[in-house]
């Protein structure tokens, strides 16, 4: 039943803007702090943060630029107007194989992640397996109902966070943030390089714009929700670094997991707080396991428009299950997730550029005739 | 898919089940011009019953024979004999023509008279209180008001009470109820729109809403559902509320039930629209968010501080109630280690004689206090005070003592009973209930990692579930920003001077700002 317009199948700018955190912050935050403080010096890591960030938001603000020019057209639709239509297709298979990745690579990384912090005689198949089941039922649901789940939990993320990084400050210690810019050029470079993997996900806009109504606002409505994720990365990576030091961060496995470790709660009714602070971000990586899945099944529902959703989600989710399983340990898991951040951002990167350049070209001839 | 299927299954089933009924109960009787024939045949149609009285008399002045006819108990008795009998046979008036006509307008003192030739009509007209006059020769019947008998007074209603606040509450019939509100809103455009329901009980069903203020989306659509009901006898609103839901599969009431006039006349005011049903005292709200689920008339008539404070409790017994012993599970079951060491070694301590893991203890305890709980319900007044004692026993000091569970427990069930009776509404502390039992099943399989899991499947189902078109979830997400003020906390009077944004009502501003 549709009475009221905002219960359809449509969405506003407004949750695009809330989309997009959701999608960007996952696993990725509880362990990007270690791989910045190996390549900078103390508290320099900001700077590759905000350079990615900027990075960022620019291909955000492009991708979401270049869907918002094609209104209530799908992904499919308006690359086979700009490519041609055998391209289109090759680059919707490529979102939808990206789209297993992540959710592979999330799945996976949660299992492990539980597996080491909530319980380890549990067998991993089975926690994993749970995770996949939640996503699958939430994907089954509306695609609306995925937008309003991500704003009710996005700002219960961000207050965990904002909490987590109050409770911290009585064990920060100044010193360990100087000295400031001792950086070479090659270690910003590097840093930058790393932090731009925790920035993956942007190539969600070129599906969810679709959904729109009225896109107008969404390129600078997804831009500043880019900039949320880049303000609470950079006060993320400086809280770590102040209560530990550049050096201990560098070998801590997750950083933000064994923030919340060290933490007290006034009250003393709780000890040891990670297992709850890591079951709120288990929040967040579900909002980005099920829009990756989301992404997938859309994906691939419009290169076969006839197929029924549930039976696409039911094809594709022993696949995942498959996949998540493959890496052989925790070593393995992060050249997984490496190499699905690079080919994300590849992907989303050459996608947004091959067809940025043809709508100039194609607007170009317009204006000529 | 396979829902919506179903759905259509059993609704071209009914059709069938309709087209053969109607063709059966097709055959009509005459009214004819002789007043025993119309007697005998009155009587055959209702099965001559009992409580069927028939009073033959004969019209003063003209000395036609004529007869009145009602069930006793539905009608009011003083009515018939004084404004009815007593006029006709003291009436010493000679009519000429049309007798019926003349006896309607000249002799009868009753303000609600109609006139039927049907069979049908007459005696669905008795059955409902009505009182038919014959009168021999005419083929005519009048109908004349009568519609009384015994009804409970109005009362305070049980099942919701207040502090501060109106003391009436719902009666069982329908047009004190629709009094009831109309003595709140005086308005003109105040509209009820009737229904009748229940194929063989006729039940009035009245749809109540606010022309201009309420939008006509919502209203078109309650109204579209309730026509396809179709039922033989509904005993509550519920029957209603479970044929017009969004989602028969959902633990969360999709339509609040009240029995307080005010809150339906408050909830009309912000556009909802209301269902009173005949037969009941409770009304129907809809449509309804998570929002509306832990809040009570109290917060509007306590002072705004005190208000939200209470709201914040309702909102922390909330989390008590449906997570306590799930918690509890998991962290004695798999993180013992984030409690703080002297607490755990006390819980441990305590936990020493228990022969049961944590889950089957709490499980227990759950299940025994649900037993009572519903046991309580159940039984007469003078009895329940036996189950408070015996209860008292199993759930507190016995058990403890015979090593069953731990005192921590006993503590815990306790708290989350208590915390799970400060939900204002009924049907909503059931949901909480129902969920409280799945969180702790996940709690027992899979520790803190099951219960967030379970969470996030329950957020899942709350954004896709919808109440009359209405996304549950609103207005947290579809975010409406201005509702917000009377969400959680609930913000002076003084400021709530805009109805609810996401019901989308005609008129926006509920208090006009006087000119200064």
């Amino acid at each position: 039943m549709s009475t009221f317009k905002y219960g359809d199948e449509k969405i506003t700018s407004r949750e695009i803007m809330i989309a997009i955190p959701s999608m960007i912050i996952a696993v990725g935050i509880l362990t990007f702090p270690r791989h910045l403080a190996e390549l900078t010096v103390a508290s320099d890591g900001w700077i590759s943060i905000i350079i990615g960030g900027l990075i960022a938001i620019l291909l955000t603000w492009l991708v979401a630029k270049i869907a918002s020019n094609f209104p209530n057209q799908s992904f499919l639709s308006y690359a086979s107007t700009l490519a041609t239509r055998p391209v289109a297709i090759v680059l919707t298979c490529f979102y939808v194989i990206q789209g297993i990745l992540i959710t592979a690579f999330e799945v996976r990384a949660i299992t492990d992640i539980s597996h080491q912090f909530l319980f380890n005689e549990t067998p991993v198949e089975i926690v994993g397996l749970t995770f996949l089941l939640v996503v699958v039922y939430a994907v089954s649901g509306t695609r609306a109902g995925l937008f309003r789940l991500n704003a009710m939990f996005l700002p219960i993320i961000f207050f965990t966070t904002l909490l987590l990084i109050i409770f911290s400050i009585a064990f920060m210690k100044g010193s360990n943030l100087l000295p400031v810019l001792k950086t070479d050029l090659q270690g910003h470079l590097q840093g930058t390089m790393k932090s731009t993997l925790s920035y993956t996900g942007i190539g969600i806009l070129f599906f969810y714009i679709s959904l729109v109504k009225n896109p107008k606002k969404a390129p600078s409505r997804a831009a500043f929700g880019m900039g949320l994720v880049v303000v609470v990365y950079s006060a993320i990576y400086l809280t770590t670094i102040a209560v530990f030091g550049e050096t201990a961060t560098a070998n801590i496995r997750f950083p933000l997991i064994e923030l919340s470790k060290t933490i007290e709660i006034p009250g003393g009714f709780f000890e040891r707080l990670e297992s709850i602070f890591f079951v709120i971000w288990i929040m967040a990586i579900f909002t980005t396991t099920a829009m990756a899945l989301d992404i997938a099944v859309m994906a691939l529902n419009s290169i076969f428009p006839n197929a029924n959703k549930l039976k696409i989600i039911f094809l594709l989710s022993p696949i995942v299950f498959f996949i998540s399983v493959l890496p052989q340990d925790f070593m393995d898991l992060g050249t997984f997730g490496d190499y699905v951040s690079y080919t994300g951002w590849g992907l989303t990167g050459t996608t947004a550029i091959l067809l940025g350049i043809l709508y100039k070209v194609k607007g170009a001839k317009k204006r000529g005739k | 898919m396979t829902r919506s299927s179903l759905i259509r299954r059993l609704k071209l089933k009914k059709q069938q089940q309709m087209k053969q009924s109607s063709k059966t109960s097709s055959k009509q009787i005459e009214i004819t011009k002789n007043l025993d024939e119309n007697i005998k045949n009155l009587k055959e149609v209702l099965g001559d019953p009992g409580d069927l009285i028939v009073r033959e008399l004969i019209i003063g002045g003209i000395e036609s024979r004529a007869a009145i006819i009602y069930i006793s108990g539905l009608t009011d008795e003083n009515l018939i004999n004084n404004n009815i009998l007593k006029a006709i046979q003291l009436n010493l008036k000679e009519f000429e023509g049309e007798i019926l006509e003349k006896i309607h307008k000249e002799v009868i003192a009753v303000t609600d008279v109609t006139k039927a030739e049907a069979m049908d009509e007459i005696s669905f007209a008795i059955l409902n209180g009505n009182t038919a006059l014959y009168v021999d020769g005419s083929e005519t019947v009048l109908l004349l008001g009568t519609i009384g008998g015994e009804s409970r007074p109005i009362e305070a209603p049980a099942s919701e009470t207040l502090i501060r606040g109106p003391r009436d509450g719902f009666v069982e019939s329908i047009e004190t109820n629709m009094a009831l509100v109309r003595r709140d809103i005086k308005d003109p455009n105040l509209r009820f729109k009737a229904h009748a329901v229940g194929k063989r009980s006729k039940q009035k069903l009245v749809v109540c809403y606010l022309e201009g203020i309420t939008n006509p989306e919502i209203v078109k659509e309650v109204n579209r559902r309730l026509e396809t009901i179709d039922i033989d006898y509904l005993s509550d609103s519920s029957y209603v509320e479970q044929w017009i839901e969004d989602s028969f599969l959902s633990p969360f009431p999709q339509l609040l039930n009240t029995e307080r006039p005010d809150k339906v006349s408050s909830d009309l005011m912000q556009g909802k629209v209301a269902i009173l049903v005949d037969g009941t005292p409770f009304a129907l709200l809809a449509p309804i968010t998570i929002g509306d689920s832990l809040h009570s008339m109290e917060d509007y008539t306590q002072r705004w501080l005190t208000a939200s404070l209470l709201r914040l409790l309702r909102y922390l017994s909330a989390f008590f109630a449906l997570f306590l012993p799930a918690l509890y599970i998991a962290l004695v079951s798999y993180h013992p280690g984030m409690l703080p060491s002297t607490l755990a070694y006390s819980i441990a301590a305590t936990r020493e004689g228990v022969p049961f893991p944590g889950a089957v203890e709490a499980i227990l305890m759950a299940i025994t206090f649900e037993i009572l709980h519903e046991a309580g319900i159940r039984l007469p007044k003078a009895i329940g005070q036996t189950i408070g004692i015996v209860g008292g026993l199993v759930i507190g000091e016995a058990a403890v003592s015979a090593g069953i569970v731990s005192p921590i427990m006993v503590i815990v069930t306790a708290l989350t009973a208590i915390a799970s009776f400060s939900v204002p509404s009924y049907s909503v502390a059931i949901t909480f209930r129902t969920l409280r039992f799945a969180f702790m099943v996940a709690a027992a399989l899979l520790g803190l990692y099951g219960i967030i899991l379970v969470y996030i499947m329950v957020n899942i189902h709350i954004v896709n579930l919808k109440s009359i078109g209405v996304p549950y979830s609103t207005p947290f997400s579809p975010t409406f920003t201005k509702d917000w003020k009377d969400l959680i906390l609930r913000s002076p009077i003084t400021s709530l001077t805009e109805r609810t944004t996401y019901l989308k009502p005609k008129d926006h501003r509920s208090k006009d700002i006087k000119p200064e």
